[in-house]
């Protein structure tokens, strides 16, 4: 299993996706603060309404994007210049290759969380917030790291499935929306991208109910064995008769 | 060069919907020995050798290699096994000596087989260059060096002069040739080329339409080989009206006659005869059918390969 996380690793190197896994970030506390900055009259929960502002074009948009464009890009390597022969030759297990690939695509995904949470703390300190850093947005962020990993698992399935780079992107693109209606009808445990909504408290604050909380994890866990599950069976069993 | 068995395959089959890629095909590769694997474009081939490498799952039969069923001991057959299959796979935007790395983790061989083996195909001056700047013959070297990393008992290669120049097809062709003697490696090689296979194999397997026409060594394959004599005379028409009427078989081809299945004995009693009815002989030669016509005969394929 080491062998594979190392060779997914370098993979990854000299590639521009640490550009992209930091610019989104950016781009979202920028946005987000500037419309605190605009409308403070308005916001008056300072660290917090901050956070509404800024997670939400996080959290709704560009965290989904970053994570589909992280799975295309992991399962582009393997559909270009037919190295999904080569890797298949090679003594290590679909199941490893799979799992290499999520723990890779999840770290990356869990710097741009980092990324994000600095960001916030450093757009708070220069807006010169009154009231101390709130450390909970810190757990939101982990638990929005782990309904993250639910849609990777989502989006290498897509990948793996579609050769083309933008397909599961575009997919992607409706699945924030269809996410967001699951979330305004009350059924955001029951989709990987409204999960998110909910693990990063993007548009409620409140603290989940312990019922609530219980689903969430068990929610994350099974949409990411359930996805990787039918990944694994179609990486083992599929032919690679690819041109 | 007869070791043990080292490629079993029992009633080989892939079918792509209902036609048969590949029919019921049995193979033998005796360990240590250079095996060519012989077909026109499209007859299965690497078809065959995905399957041996586990990339397509057979429709119908077994494949053993070291002894071991394919389905069962998958990893260790393939830690054990090197290939290169179609055109290189490679990661552009990493160098040779990055792509080189990420397939020893793969294979966990040790690092300094990463050089040695890049040695061997002459690309240690270029390792540090993004494979996206190679060239096709370069990719092809490195997809060698890649399948060579582990210095494998089994080395599965397909088609592996294409993109070559002339000089690097002899290069490679001198490597593969060497690499059962030097490493105790066993090679199977895929060609449409009859003369690559010549040049390189100890056994053959001819392929055509996904049945697999012949297999043995390639002597046997010489054997099969039948000599004609073909004679050439002032006078055919004259010569011919003779010999047929002392009970031979002569064929008009061209400005020669040609005779099937005949003895030194034979050869010179036509000689005698025609000289002694003036008939002045100016050649008789002897012609073995080259492996390319017993190929077509074969195959019943005409034109090129």
């Amino acid at each position: 299993m080491m062998r594979s996380i190392s060779a997914e690793w370098l993979k990854m190197r000299r590639s521009k996706m640490t550009l992209i896994l930091a610019a989104l970030p950016v781009v979202s506390v920028l946005i987000g603060s500037a419309n605190y900055y605009l409308n403070q009259e308005a916001l008056q929960n300072d660290w917090l309404s901050l956070w509404t502002q800024v997670s939400l074009f996080y959290g709704e948009f560009f965290l989904p994007i970053l994570i589909a464009i992280c799975c295309a890009y992991a399962c582009r390597l393997e559909h270009m210049n037919q190295n999904w022969k080569m890797i298949m030759a090679a003594p290590i297990s679909a199941a490893h290759l799979y799992l290499a690939k999520l723990l890779i695509t999840g770290m990356m995904i869990l710097f741009a969380q980092a990324m994000f949470l600095g960001l916030y703390w450093l757009a708070g300190t220069l807006l010169f917030l009154p009231s101390p850093f709130p450390v909970k947005t810190a757990g939101w962020v982990m638990r929005g790291w782990a309904a993250s990993l639910s849609i990777i698992a989502l989006q290498l399935e897509l990948s793996l499935r579609f050769r083309s780079f933008a397909v599961p992107i575009g997919i992607n693109l409706c699945a924030v929306f269809i996410g967001l209606g699951m979330y305004i009808n009350k059924l955001g445990l029951f989709f990987p991208f409204s999960l998110l909504t909910i693990g990063m408290s993007v548009l409620s604050q409140d603290k989940l109910a312990a019922m609530e909380n219980l689903l969430f994890w068990l929610m994350s866990i099974a949409f990411v064995v359930i996805f990787a599950s039918i990944s694994i069976c179609r990486l083992k069993n599929n032919d690679i008769v690819q041109a | 060069m007869s070791g043990s068995i080292m490629i079993q395959t029992d009633n080989l089959t892939k079918k792509f919907g209902a036609a048969a890629s590949v029919d019921r095909v049995a193979l033998q590769v005796r360990e240590g020995e250079i095996y060519g694997f012989l077909g026109p474009n499209g007859a299965g081939k690497t078809t065959t050798l995905k399957m041996l490498l586990g990339l397509i799952k057979p429709t119908e039969g077994t494949i053993r290699i070291f002894g071991k069923r394919l389905e069962e001991h998958r990893a260790y057959i393939l830690q054990r096994t090197g290939s290169l299959i179609e055109s290189p796979s490679y990661y552009g935007h990493l160098t040779g000596l990055e792509n080189m790395r990420i397939m020893q983790r793969l294979k966990n061989a040790p690092d300094r087989n990463i050089d040695e083996a890049l040695h061997i195909v002459r690309l240690e001056q270029h390792k540090h260059k993004k494979v996206d700047q190679y060239s096709l013959g370069m990719k092809q070297r490195l997809g060698i060096a890649m399948a060579l990393l582990s210095f494998p008992k089994l080395l599965i290669l397909d088609e592996p002069t294409n993109g070559l120049d002339p000089a690097g097809i002899g290069e490679i062709r001198e490597l593969i040739k060497s690499l059962p003697a030097r490493y105790g490696m066993t090679v199977m090689l895929s060609s449409h080329l009859l003369s690559e296979i010549e040049q390189i194999a100890d056994s053959a397997g001819i392929i055509h339409k996904g049945r697999l026409l012949f297999q043995g060594s390639l002597e046997s394959l010489w054997q099969k080989s039948k000599t004609t004599i073909q004679l050439k005379t002032e006078d055919n028409d004259a010569a011919e009206r003779l010999l047929l009427m002392k009970g031979y078989k002569p064929i008009q081809k061209g400005h020669r006659l040609q005779f099937e299945h005949l003895s030194d004995a034979e050869t010179a009693e036509i000689n005698r005869l025609l000289v002694s009815h003036h008939i002045p002989v100016t050649r008789i030669e002897e012609r073995k059918k080259s492996l390319e016509e017993m190929f077509l005969a074969l195959t019943g394929k005409g034109g090129s390969l």
